[in-house]
């Protein structure tokens, strides 16, 4: 049997280590035009601030693809011929299959902007984006960063470090609204603002402003103000890394995105999805690719299972996520509702649901607790940190919102010394 | 991010460039000086920083007890100390944990192995360190040392060594003293933090690790049961007397002067700021196993780590904290000092450094990524 992996990803390694444990025997090859070793993705941005190396950012010992028996091939496919089961490469060459799994994962939604195609416009998804950032991104110049998202705080805040005049344009009226309300976006600005980031919010970009030389000067806002810049960095989110599918039988969804059942077996026969470029289906019945590091390690799992014949289902748990803004812990566990919705659209929130919300005064932190009708469904929590996992068991027991508050200080997981928690004046439903 | 640790691999002192290895040679050839006065192989015929102390002492008009190059080292050491103290909390003041301990290491140093040893010779004593103890400083257990010391301080070291050391290990972890009281732990988490991450974190030096450290420990051990014989029976076996003697003075050349000193110090550019604690130190080894016994432990948030490697890269022990952090494993190594840096750096909160009861049991995991490999 030949398990043909391609990507070399979160998603691709996981599922080639679950395919290797359970078959001794099986050839198994991965393919990637990206780097001959796995690495963290989200562990760029710490190679780009110069906090480790890109070899720190391998999670294994680079003798695990001997070990392990995994071959590697480096190349760029152009199609997938499912009816052959061959990869077929850039130049003509294939790559015969059994079995397929897809998870070549996401790149980064191409800047819409007239003026965006060209030199000192970059992404940030790839290691190729890194390079060529990372070339250009030097002590005094200007930068803008598109996109008030994770990928984009992350930017701004590297290109602060590295001494560049960094402006964080967002479309949204504040920071990350898939995720963060008004009072907690308000906190994010003011953390950045203090590291002395310029926060541009409510900021639609009109157009990317080019000299005559085709050098990047300015970005111009919808009403006329100009943002000076000599770099750009586009973050408004990635898209499933697909378009080298579009005339196969492998089926693309209109998002872009891989169509898979329960078990991430694609339209095709003997193809499988997994991670970022796959859909599937969320709380709410939609159908979405999950873009998350621990999803992708769980879709990769659940692929080789499936691969290997047996009777799998994927489900989706009660969502969960961490991240840092700047010096900011930032928790989310369970359901909180959105203030943008997918599409980009403002979202008002289900009448059922109360919000308790206090912040800590005189620091950069807050707690939010989601109720629907006596019982907690959600959190999101900023500036300290906090275990998921008595989070996510208080949502499935059902607890109230007085027992929540009495039990919080026993999730909090920050390091010894560091302040309790605990509920403040003027803290309450809002 | 970690503001304090970005630009790390920019600096040249930090990735082993040009920069690091001057540094370490600078090192080196400071503390061969020190330890071995007069090197006829290198052309010096004088103790020069004996000299340098004494014609220092004059020149400041300080008396006799002054003029010493060990005082000398010792105002050195100490104020690297504080000004690499002064600089960690600039990085990673952020952290009350480090806030709280860097402000210990360095006080402690400044009174009990600096200030104090000073004024017990200022007024004649022979001078004695309160925060060093057996094994570390093997001499306290010789009984020459034994019979030349006050009561108190012979009560100080026994029970420190024997009583309140692994009790302290067993409830808070090595750490209590490795990193909050040692002064080797407090110059490498000062003056040493910006080679931190220069550790080898290959299993290969974890074997060679669990090997040399234990290897040590036992030479201790074995050292200083023979000064013991020695001291009761020496007078009447003169043979047994010169191996215990050249025992002894061995073991002060190979392990006290070139490991802990020449070697632990001078190779922090390029090898990390814990070769010493790592490979060498009897009381770090002795202290590791109680420390598998007992409660401390760094706890693993579940299916929340990203893999990125920040851990592994800033842990000065050369501990391969990922892969703990990616196997949802709760863990205790013998050799973890517990700096709280890999808790301190991770980007998503995963790791906690506890030694409290277990208070909130987990249930089923939620996830298990154990792939046999």
């Amino acid at each position: 049997m030949h398990y043909v992996i391609l990507g070399n990803g979160a998603a691709g390694m996981e599922a080639a280590l679950a395919l290797r444990a359970r078959d001794a025997e099986g050839r198994i090859t991965l393919v990637s035009d990206e780097h001959d070793h796995f690495f963290s993705r989200p562990a760029l941005m710490y190679v780009f601030a110069g906090q480790t190396s890109l070899r720190d950012t391998e999670p294994h010992d680079r003798g695990l693809y001997d070990r392990m028996r995994f071959e590697r091939k480096s190349g760029r496919v152009a199609s997938v011929d499912a009816p052959g089961h061959a990869l077929v490469f850039e130049g003509g060459s294939r790559l015969g299959y059994d079995r397929l799994l897809l998870a070549v994962g996401s790149k980064g939604r191409r800047a819409p902007w007239p003026g965006s195609e060209g030199p000192g416009l970059h992404y940030f998804v790839t290691l190729r984006d890194l390079e060529a950032l990372d070339r250009e991104a030097t002590k005094g110049r200007r930068a803008a960063v598109l996109g008030g998202g994770l990928i984009g705080v992350e930017v701004a805040e590297v290109l602060h470090d590295r001494g560049l005049h960094v402006s964080f344009v967002i479309r949204e009226g504040w920071y990350f609204p898939v995720a963060l309300d008004r009072n907690e976006a308000t906190l994010v600005a003011e953390h950045v603002r203090a590291h002395g980031v310029d926060v541009r919010l409510g900021a639609t970009v009109d157009s990317v402003r080019r000299g005559d030389d085709g050098r990047i000067h300015s970005v111009r806002l919808a009403g006329g103000d100009e943002v000076a810049a000599d770099l750009v960095v586009s973050a408004i989110g990635v898209v499933p890394n697909t378009a080298f599918l579009a005339k196969s039988a492998v089926t693309l969804a209109p998002n872009g995105a891989i169509e898979t059942d329960e078990a991430l077996r694609t339209l095709a026969p003997d193809v499988w999805a997994a991670g970022d470029c796959a859909n599937v289906t969320w709380f709410d019945g939609s159908r979405r690719p999950e873009q998350l590091w621990y999803t992708a390690r769980d879709q990769g799992r659940l692929a080789a299972l499936s691969m290997l014949g047996d009777d799998v289902a994927y489900r989706r748990g009660t969502w969960y996520n961490s991240a840092k803004f700047f010096d900011m812990e930032y928790t989310t566990v369970g359901h909180v509702p959105a203030s943008i919705g997918p599409d980009g659209e403002p979202v008002v929130p289900p009448p059922e649901l109360r919000i308790w919300f206090q912040r800590v005064p005189g620091r950069f932190e807050s707690q939010r607790i989601v109720v629907e009708g006596d019982r907690v469904v959600g959190f999101t929590l900023l500036g300290s940190r906090w275990n998921h996992e008595p989070l996510l068991d208080w949502i499935h027991e059902r607890r109230s919102l007085d027992w929540v508050l009495g039990h919080l200080k026993d999730a909090q997981f920050d390091e010894e010394f560091s302040r309790r928690f605990r509920v403040v004046a003027g803290a309450g439903v809002v | 991010m970690q503001s304090g640790l970005m630009n790390t691999y920019q600096h040249a002192a930090s990735r082993r460039a040009w920069v690091a290895w001057t540094l370490s040679a600078f090192l080196f050839l400071a503390y061969v000086l020190l330890y071995f006065g007069p090197v006829p192989a290198l052309g010096l015929r004088f103790d020069l920083l004996q000299r340098t102390a004494e014609a220092v002492g004059a020149a400041l008009g300080l008396p006799p007890v002054f003029h010493s190059k060990w005082i000398l080292y010792g105002t050195v050491y100490t104020l690297a100390m504080v000004v690499g103290g002064a600089f960690v909390l600039r990085r990673h003041g952020n952290s009350r944990y480090q806030l709280v301990r860097t402000a210990t290491v360095v006080s402690v140093q400044v009174v009990f192995a600096f200030l104090l040893p000073i004024v017990l010779q200022v007024f004649g004593r022979h001078e004695y360190y309160f925060t060093y103890f057996w094994p570390l400083k093997i001499e306290y257990f010789y009984p020459s040392v034994i019979l030349r010391h006050p009561f108190l301080m012979i009560s100080w070291s026994f029970l420190g060594s024997l009583v309140a050391f692994p009790l302290l290990a067993f409830f808070l972890g090595k750490r209590f003293y490795c990193s909050w009281v040692c002064g080797c732990g407090g110059l490498a988490n000062t003056f040493g933090e910006p080679f931190r991450h220069l550790s080898s974190k290959s299993t290969r030096a974890w074997s060679v690790e669990k090997v040399s450290v234990h290897s040590v420990l036992f030479l201790a051990l074995v050292t200083t049961a023979i000064v013991w014989v020695n001291w009761a029976v020496g007078k009447e076996h003169p043979g047994f007397a010169a191996f215990a003697f050249r025992l002894q003075d061995w073991y002060g050349f190979a392990i006290g002067a070139m490991f802990s000193g020449v070697l632990g110090v001078g190779l922090y550019p390029l090898m990390g700021t814990r070769v010493w604690c790592r490979f060498g130190c009897p009381m770090a080894a002795l202290l590791g196993l109680v420390q598998k016994l007992g409660r401390f432990r760094i706890t693993v948030k579940k299916d929340m780590c990203i893999s990125c490697g920040n851990c592994s890269t800033y842990c000065e022990m050369g501990i391969d904290v990922r892969q703990y952090a990616m196997a949802n494993q709760t863990f205790t190594r013998a050799a973890c000092v517990g700096c709280g840096m890999c808790a301190h750096v991770c980007p998503r909160g995963v790791l906690k450094l506890e030694n409290a009861p277990i208070r909130w049991k987990a249930g089923q995991p939620i996830r298990v990524y154990a792939v046999d490999l």
